[in-house]
């Protein structure tokens, strides 16, 4: 416990909790909270008070209401959470971009057989699936090398009323867009010849929510809702 | 992990939230299905029309979702932050409705209203003894519980208050002043 606020201290936290105060008095109380523990002990108290006359009021709201919550949910928080390892991504390609040329140098001169994530180098020809998921829905994205298109099916992917685009992310860390998918039907596209390339077990496949006709330019624009990682069928 | 450890804390809340400002969506959904009662409750009673209510409790958690991290759990109780949260978001939208003044007129005097409060013996926990203050309001005299609560309940500072019952701000002040006191008395 802080020293024993003055009756006007005390007035004065109750009167900024409550919303009593005038602009000028809630400016300053609103100041004061950040360097007078006393103080914001207080306006926490009557906080905590006032709090308490919504006690008995509660009453359930309908479940659709979180599908809505969930749906608008900006990806602030889960979306730098992805942009950051995208960044360490990129950061750690020139890692294993060397890593890679390790191998591809092993590889040549052992001729291994090498399972598991390959980060671009050996293109593989079986047809690739990638499942994509997160609190947004699921899709699931094959891949045949063959023909470098893709099958798309979404599944419950909410999608907030904007355009979901695909994006390959290969060990270098720089997205190419797949294109854009339908949001509640099965699909299929042609991969650009930049991103096909990019294509390989390992690599990232994230889907971002763009205006509509895609992003613009050549990175996502809106939040990475789904990722997963495409991994060889065969 | 914070939502499977959140059921066995004794601060369920605190870790919700603590994990919802990193970005965690399962907290936050634990957070919603322990708390979106509660806080439906703070936003009909600011707003009784249901899909108002519900606009603003999304509007909530948004910012829920968005401010987790300012939650200083050494500041409060987190269901006191939240509430705090929500009410301000529907007062905020009382106020761009500029409804308050519609209110008054249906009413008519925040004077003659009868203290509209349910009884304190319907309690919900809150964590701590928060109920108290309406037991408290319940030993004013009606006419000064019912002007905290109107100022509460609709977001009225002293000079909104004074406007409404046509008083003027020095008495309305120093009368809610003196109720404030008797409330903390109260409540210490």
């Amino acid at each position: 416990m802080s020293a024993p606020l003055t009756e006007e201290d005390e007035l004065a936290a109750a009167e900024l909790a409550l919303g009593l105060a005038g602009e000028a008095e809630r400016q300053a109380g609103q100041a004061r909270l950040h360097d007078d523990a006393g103080f914001a002990d207080a306006y926490a108290r009557w906080l905590g008070w006032a709090a308490g006359l919504f006690d008995g009021l509660a009453e359930t709201p309908r479940p659709s209401l979180w599908r809505r919550i969930e749906a608008s949910l900006p990806a602030n928080d889960a979306a730098a959470d992805m942009t950051s390892r995208l960044r360490r991504w990129q950061v750690a390609s020139w890692v294993s971009g060397a890593v890679a040329c390790v191998l591809a140098a092993v590889l040549v001169t052992q001729a291994l057989p090498l399972a598991g994530p390959g980060p671009v180098a050996g293109a593989l020809q079986a047809p690739m699936v990638a499942l994509l998921s997160g609190a947004d829905g699921v899709v699931s994205v094959s891949y045949d090398p063959a023909t470098t298109r893709l099958t798309v099916v979404p599944d419950r992917l909410r999608t907030g009323g904007r355009t979901p685009e695909l994006w390959v992310i290969p060990a270098d860390g720089r997205p190419r867009a797949l294109g854009v998918m339908p949001a509640d039907t099965p699909g299929w596209m042609a991969a650009p010849p930049g991103a096909a390339k990019a294509m390989g077990a390992g690599v990232t496949i994230a889907l971002s929510l763009e205006p509509a006709g895609g992003a613009p330019g050549d990175h996502p624009t809106g939040p990475v809702i789904l990722s997963g990682r495409m991994g060889a069928t065969a | 992990m914070g939502h499977d450890t959140a059921t066995l804390s004794p601060r369920p809340l605190d870790d919700a939230l603590r994990a919802v400002a990193r970005g965690d969506r399962a907290a936050f959904e634990e957070l919603y299905r322990l708390t979106s009662a509660q806080l439906f409750g703070v936003c009909l009673r600011i707003l009784p029309a249901r899909a108002e209510a519900e606009d603003v409790l999304q509007d909530a958690y948004l910012s829920i979702w968005r401010r987790a991290a300012s939650f200083d759990a050494a500041r409060g109780s987190a269901m006191a932050w939240l509430i705090t949260l929500t009410r301000n978001r529907a007062i905020d939208r009382l106020r761009a409705r500029g409804v308050a003044r519609e209110t008054a007129d249906a009413t008519g005097l925040v004077e003659t209203v009868v203290d509209p409060a349910p009884l304190a013996s319907d309690l919900i926990e809150t964590g701590q003894a928060q109920g108290r203050l309406a037991e408290c309001l319940d030993q004013l005299e009606t006419g000064d519980a019912g002007l905290i609560r109107t100022a509460f309940f609709e977001g009225l500072s002293y000079a909104g208050l004074a406007e409404r019952i046509e008083t003027p701000l020095g008495t309305v002040k120093s009368r809610i002043r003196r109720a404030l006191l008797k409330l903390r008395a109260c409540l210490q």
